[in-house]
């Protein structure tokens, strides 16, 4: 109960949270649909949502938890809008894949480690592009944001062993795509 | 013969379930050890390129200036006040303007349909109908003339 009075006040400052998670929204909402300004717009759509919502948030998961769980039905809802339309208005500002490998910073790596690294990179990136909706976004919260199963499996409103599936066959195909699955 | 990790052992592995015995064969098997090196690797560093992505110096990830939304607005907002207008304008004028056509159209109906009953009533007054007129002038309606010239054959 406290916790849950604790986190009904975390909302009270909302310019507060957005501040906090506003990278964390955006980044998944970017990685999930590949596009920057569709992604913007996915995050500014969370927090409105979540700000029109606070009165009904009892603290049952972390607000970060719940702003995810927001996120999810987003990017859920775009994929489903995307399906429906016959043009891609997105490639003109998707993301061009194959810089993805050029986000790592180099960190004072030898040029040879370095290009490994972000083939390597690429490699994932390219891999995500091939899953599922739900096994990407499980794959993004699980090793990009550092969620838990539980957390997981709450943001997603799947069942946790439904979790370890999704992620089971997204780790296969990264698995394929860095050369490790025999 | 060595028993490798299965894919689904390597899953498990990675989701952070690290069995006693799983430690055990990662640790005594270099080539189970150098797989899991390498996907930890690749994740490690995908997670940090989507972490630090730097799309473009001149346009940096954010947060946008929060505005939060005027929940205190009055309901006769501007906006709202003209839909308002508009709507009441349509539910009021379009019965309205209907009532008028009807009226009308009942008017006109009438009108056709007393011109009409008054061709009717003047047709079937005529003694003689209008294309038998011209004959009724060259008929003689003197009706002494007439027995008279009846009653000479007889006499």
């Amino acid at each position: 109960m406290a916790a849950a009075v604790a986190s009904s006040h975390e909302l009270d400052d909302f310019e507060a949270v957005v501040r906090l998670h506003w990278l964390k929204v955006f980044r998944f909402a970017m990685a999930s649909v590949r596009d920057r300004h569709a992604a913007e717009t996915l995050a500014q759509d969370c927090f409105f949502r979540a700000y029109r919502a606070r009165g009904s948030f009892r603290g049952e998961a972390s607000v970060s938890t719940w702003l995810m769980q927001i996120a999810v039905n987003l990017v859920r809802d775009h994929a489903r809008d995307r399906r429906l339309q016959f043009w891609k208005r997105a490639r003109l500002t998707a993301v061009d894949v194959t810089t993805a490998g050029r986000w790592l910073p180099d960190a004072g790596a030898s040029p040879e480690v370095a290009a490994l690294m972000k083939e390597q990179v690429q490699a994932v990136w390219d891999a995500t592009a091939t899953l599922s909706e739900r096994q990407r976004t499980v794959f993004l919260l699980r090793f990009v944001e550092d969620m838990d199963l539980l957390e997981i499996a709450a943001a997603t409103g799947l069942k946790e062993g439904t979790v370890k599936v999704h992620l089971f066959r997204a780790l296969q195909a990264v698995r394929e795509r860095i050369g490790g699955a025999k | 013969m060595i028993e490798h990790l299965s894919a689904e052992q390597i899953s498990q592995w990675m989701m952070g379930e690290r069995t006693p015995q799983l430690l055990q064969h990662v640790t005594g098997c270099a080539r189970c050890g150098a797989e899991l090196q390498q996907l930890e690797t690749a994740l490690t560093q995908f997670r940090t390129a989507m972490r630090e992505p730097p799309y473009s110096p001149a346009y940096p990830i954010v947060p946008p200036a929060w505005r939060e939304p005027d929940s205190s607005s009055p309901w006769y907002s501007w906006p709202r006040l003209v839909l308002a207008i508009a709507a009441l304008f349509i539910l009021v004028a379009l019965p309205l303007s209907w009532r008028a056509r009807v009226r009308e159209q009942a008017a006109q109906t009438a009108l056709a349909d007393s011109q009409l009953l008054e061709s009717v009533d003047s047709a079937i007054s005529q003694a003689v109908p209008e294309p038998m007129e011209p004959l009724v002038s060259l008929v003689s309606w003197n009706s002494s003339s007439t027995d008279q010239n009846r009653k000479a054959p007889g006499q």
